[in-house]
């Protein structure tokens, strides 16, 4: 097998190396049971770098989706009451449109998705603040139970999360690859142009991309908040960076067109195993940031592929 | 023809416009505005961005992106006020010397950054993102969550000593914004980035050392993010992690609202200080006036979307990303 082979599979053998060292240092991290219980606890942000992984296909950023998240925590906690489990449907809906309206700033007032996103995620954050009143809320139990306990659980040693990561990762999984909008996509972020004058409805195609990942933003907000038992305009903070470093070491570069929403996956989970492998291996609290960063540079060396990228800037 | 001329004058002129605008209204909805005082505390709020942003417009010109600030910021303010401590805590000994050392740390960091995005090969959005957590880890490291009180007199004349109305610090930041605009119209280094920016193709196929600009580019937008760490510092007599909290969507914001590209080529630091100016005008406007803390959020992202709105020329683009 040929180094050429090999590419796509260099964010998957970075993962296991990792693994491996991490386990050879510390054996007690290859607990199958903790092992389970660390990939169920970051599912919201993985659902944040799915619906990250669209933006950023199409040559895009989303950065409203932590403020999204936000948003949402706040709107389940008030509305939940009122709706009980169809306030998932306000909530969904709220990222949505959020994103849509973030895309089409972006397409049809070719306002770069840096800026874009970033002043939509502001305004999110204002709703956030109104809505909550500038307090942290909690939700009510017995209605949280009830309309959204079947979210976290075990079902045979499987945590739900799990499975409704699973879901989601089938469904944006189906929808990159086996649709013509995944293919769409692809063709947007690979050549925009080239996609233009092949005919495709570029902007339609963009608009919806960054509905997706408000979408997702949106889940992820509703997992937080559910999981949390509560909503604040600052629930979600400090996950958008972890996201984007996510789809990143995943091996999608900025650049579009490369990469996918199974490379989330494994950059979630490189993502998630550095991280933990310094608690793991007793790193001072103080040196774990810097570690965290090297380690990063490290990681995306070996995990982008380059063949696709004729300039690096 | 006489309309092309006219579109293209207005869109140059769009940021400024929309400065005078910004300023006109606030100033009608509440007089107060306009005072000295007043212009006073927005342009000692957004001296030490103006540092930053300027740095980061370097990069953006030659179309890469630095996010590395926050890291670098609190590097730079941390080590300024230990080596400054060490050696006597006050400017008036030769503890003057901590502001150069403070630069070449600056520096120093920006030249690392440059080399993993040149010679690792991966692209700046990355590189410098990754760079800037080591960064911040850094100073975690070197203070070990601590905070460091600088209360030097003579150094904190930097905010206390006023000219004019205006603090040193006002000055300082102009002569620093000087300086970036003969580096970016006087020197072949500022002309080179906009040659890397307009078209890296021409520019290696015109034997330009693209690798060489990019890292020098780096370099130099550390140097400017050391000086913002310096303002930062002598602004509010602290130096610690959390000193470059905020600047990295601060300074971006700012550069693009400025009407310089994020694809590169165009702009300039002139664009930037109107960037930066709109900016903190909207954020000091919305407090005069009095809107409720929880609007303002979202105001300033309405008015940065419409800010660039205006003042992008869509006639010759196709598309953005």
């Amino acid at each position: 097998m040929s180094l050429e082979k090999l590419k796509p599979y260099f964010p998957w053998i970075t993962l296991a190396a990792l693994v491996l060292v991490v386990g050879a240092i510390n054996p007690s991290f290859l607990n199958p049971a903790s092992l389970v219980q660390l990939v169920a606890d970051i599912v919201p942000l993985f659902i944040m770098a799915l619906g990250m992984t669209f933006a950023i296909y199409i040559g895009g950023i989303d950065l409203s989706m932590q403020q999204v998240a936000n948003l949402v925590t706040v709107v389940a906690t008030v509305y939940l009451v009122q709706y009980g489990i169809f306030v998932s449907l306000l909530c969904i809906g709220a990222g949505f449109a959020i994103g849509a309206i973030s895309g089409w700033i972006t397409t049809r007032q070719f306002v770069p998705s840096f800026v874009a996103t970033l002043a939509m995620g502001f305004i999110a954050l204002s709703g956030a603040r109104f809505l909550s009143g500038e307090r942290a809320l909690s939700m009510n139990a017995e209605a949280r139970d009830a309309s959204f306990g079947w979210m976290f659980g075990n079902t045979a040693g499987v945590p739900h999360e799990l499975v409704i990561a699973g879901i989601l990762l089938a469904i944006a999984w189906f929808l990159q690859t086996r649709t013509t909008f995944g293919r769409a996509l692809k063709a947007v972020g690979a050549g925009e142009l080239a996609a233009v004058a092949s005919g495709l409805k570029v902007d339609k195609i963009k608009i919806l991309a960054f509905a997706l990942s408000g979408t997702f933003a949106a889940i992820a907000g509703l997992m937080f908040s559910v999981k949390l038992s509560g909503g604040d305009a600052n629930l979600a903070n400090g996950f958008l960076i972890l996201a984007i470093v996510a789809v990143l070491v995943g091996g999608t570069p900025l650049t579009g067109g490369v990469g996918g929403v199974i490379n989330t996956l494994v950059g979630t989970l490189i993502v998630v195993v550095i991280r933990s492998a310094m608690v793991y291996l007793d790193v001072d609290a103080t040196m774990q940031q810097m570690i965290f960063g090297v380690i990063l540079i490290v990681a995306i060396a070996m995990t982008i592929d380059r063949s696709k990228m004729r300039i690096v800037k | 023809m006489g309309s092309r001329i006219r579109r293209e004058t207005l869109v140059k002129w769009a940021p400024l416009l929309v400065l005078i605008v910004l300023c006109a209204f606030f100033a009608a909805m509440e007089p107060r505005f306009l005072s000295t005082r007043n212009f006073a505390r927005i342009l000692i709020a957004a001296s030490p961005a103006l540092m930053v942003a300027i740095g980061v417009t370097f990069v953006i010109i030659m179309g890469s992106i630095d996010l590395s600030m926050e890291g670098t910021v609190s590097v730079c303010a941390v080590a300024f006020a230990f080596c400054f401590l060490w050696l006597g805590g006050t400017l008036a000994s030769w503890a003057w010397l901590a502001l150069p050392v403070a630069m070449l740390v600056g520096a120093a960091l920006g030249f690392i950054n440059g080399l993993v995005h040149v010679k690792l090969r991966i692209p700046s959005f990355m590189a410098s993102l990754a760079m800037g957590f080591v960064g911040t880890g850094l100073a975690m490291v070197m203070t070990g969550g601590d905070r460091i009180r600088i209360e030097d007199e003579l150094f904190r004349s930097l905010l206390t000593e006023r000219f004019l109305g205006f603090p040193l610090m006002v000055y300082v930041a102009g002569l620093f914004l000087l300086v970036a605009w003969f580096i970016q119209t006087r020197t072949t280094l500022g002309r080179n980035f906009y040659a890397v920016g307009g078209g890296e193709d021409l520019a290696i196929a015109s034997g330009l050392n693209v690798n060489r600009v990019r890292v020098l580019g780096f370099t130099l937008a550390g140097v400017f993010f050391s000086v913002g760490a310096l303002l930062a510092v002598g602004r509010i007599g602290i130096a610690e992690t959390a000193t470059g909290n905020n600047f990295m969507f601060l300074s971006i914001t700012a550069v693009v609202v400025g009407g310089t590209a994020l694809w590169g080529g165009l702009g300039g630091v002139w664009n930037t200080l109107v960037g930066v100016l709109i900016v903190f005008v909207i954020g000091n406007g919305m407090v005069v006036i009095g809107l409720p803390g929880y609007v303002q959020d979202g105001v300033l992202g309405i008015l940065v979307i419409l800010a660039v709105i205006l003042s992008t020329d869509r006639k010759s683009i196709s598309f953005v990303k």
